[in-house]
């Protein structure tokens, strides 16, 4: 199949984003929820390897949990470490509360990953996942990072965020923008909306006739390169901390970019906390 | 569900709420024990980060008196079963959690707290 150029979209000046996201993401999932769910099931690898070098005894939260995949995690270690799932998504809530099968329970929140639920520095690593390219202003999105930096422990708190890429790979079947318009996206990202047709069968209301399938469209911004990196230094500067290497500091708190690249369609940032 | 491992980690949102704002009290609560997997190197990792005075009290209100009021020095494995118990095997299924400071109301149902606040009281 060739790919499919994706409409673009773009925030009235007077709409309001909560509005606008509350429209075209939350309400959206909360309807494909369940068809949503069986196609995610693969974790990313760079997501399992982070998860699997934490220490045990380390709790954490899943900003954006969605079905709640990561909640079992590892794999190799099950109950080593702890992780909550918050998401928007009441419906998606369900379904990540038996996340790794129905015998065990896990801990999830409805939350909004714009505003601060825990106490600060509470958990010793946070990640996101898929989630902060819903958000649809740059503002908004720097603010969702400012909350996973303040959730985190300020002396080795870790973080891992995902998003998508406007550099799509082969594999996928979604086309993002022209030649012509690649230019312009390349340095501010870009902002569309991607169907999902719903599996009638897994509709939050089945329906039997022969009406077809229907479409929803959700909201994403899609990443330029360099994009994501930038947004996470701008919500530590925003913080007030120290952006980079602690060696080259004598005293303060900062935060370290400790790995930043491309995935299968994604981008994806690794910080960590440090204070000396 | 909230099980008092995250019930330990949960703080009051609101705006301007700022001291005084954990931990959060449970109200007319309906609790589930169910059986979770003991694992002592998870407990003992997460000791350090857990606000005591805040998990004894709020275990006791929930009924269990199973935890001393200062940690101990000697992490024996009854003291590890019983923090384990406490943190992870106690649900509280349907009910609320209340700030001492404001008063707001986080509703849990279905073993969900809802932490969501209106658009006027994000800080
Ligand atoms: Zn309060």
């Amino acid at each position: 199949m060739a790919p499919r150029k994706l409409e673009s979209v773009s925030l009235e000046p007077s709409e309001d984003p909560a509005t606008f996201e509350s429209k075209n993401v939350h309400q959206i999932y909360d309807a494909i929820a369940t068809h949503f769910s069986s196609t995610r099931y693969k974790p990313w690898p760079i997501i399992a390897t982070f998860l699997q070098n934490l220490p045990t005894g380390w709790v954490g939260f899943d900003s954006g949990t969605g079905n709640g995949k990561y909640l079992p995690l590892p794999a190799d270690r099950p109950g080593a470490i702890w992780t909550i799932g918050m998401d928007r998504s009441r419906n998606l809530l369900e379904i990540a509360r038996h996340a790794g099968g129905d015998d065990v329970v896990r801990e999830v929140v409805w939350g909004n990953v714009l505003e601060n639920a825990w106490r600060p520095g509470a958990f010793d690593y946070a990640i996101s996942i898929a989630t902060i390219h819903h958000l649809a202003t740059y503002e908004r999105r720097k603010l969702a990072v400012q909350r996973l930096i303040q959730a985190v422990d300020p002396n080795h708190g870790r973080i891992l965020i995902y998003v998508w890429a406007i550099e799509q790979d082969e594999l996928s079947k979604r086309k993002v923008v022209d030649q012509d318009e690649a230019v312009v996206a390349d340095e501010k990202g870009k902002d569309v909306m991607v169907p999902w047709v719903l599996s009638k069968n897994l509709a939050a209301k089945p329906s039997e006739d022969s009406s077809p399938p229907e479409v929803f469209n959700r909201y994403y911004h899609m990443f330029a390169k360099g994009e994501l990196g930038t947004l996470a230094k701008d919500a530590a500067v925003a913080l007030g901390l120290s952006v980079g290497d602690p060696s080259a500091e004598e005293v303060g708190q900062g935060v370290e970019v400790v790995q930043d690249g491309w995935e299968r369609s994604n981008y994806y940032v690794e910080l960590r906390r440090w204070s000396k | 569900m909230v099980r008092l491992i995250t019930h330990n980690l949960l703080a009051c949102h609101v705006k301007n709420c700022n001291a005084n704002n954990f931990p959060l009290e449970f109200q007319n609560v309906q609790l589930e024990i169910r059986e979770a997997e003991f694992n002592p190197e998870f407990v003992k990792g997460f000791l350090p980060k857990i606000e005591w005075k805040a998990l004894v009290d709020t275990a006791r209100q929930l009924g269990d008196t199973s935890l001393p009021n200062e940690q101990p020095e000697m992490l024996d494995d009854d003291f590890l079963k019983n923090l384990h118990h406490v943190l992870l095997e106690i649900h509280v299924e349907e009910g609320s959690m209340v700030c001492p400071n404001c008063k707001h109301e986080y509703p849990i149902s279905s073993g969900i707290p809802n932490m969501l606040l209106a658009e006027h009281e994000i800080a």
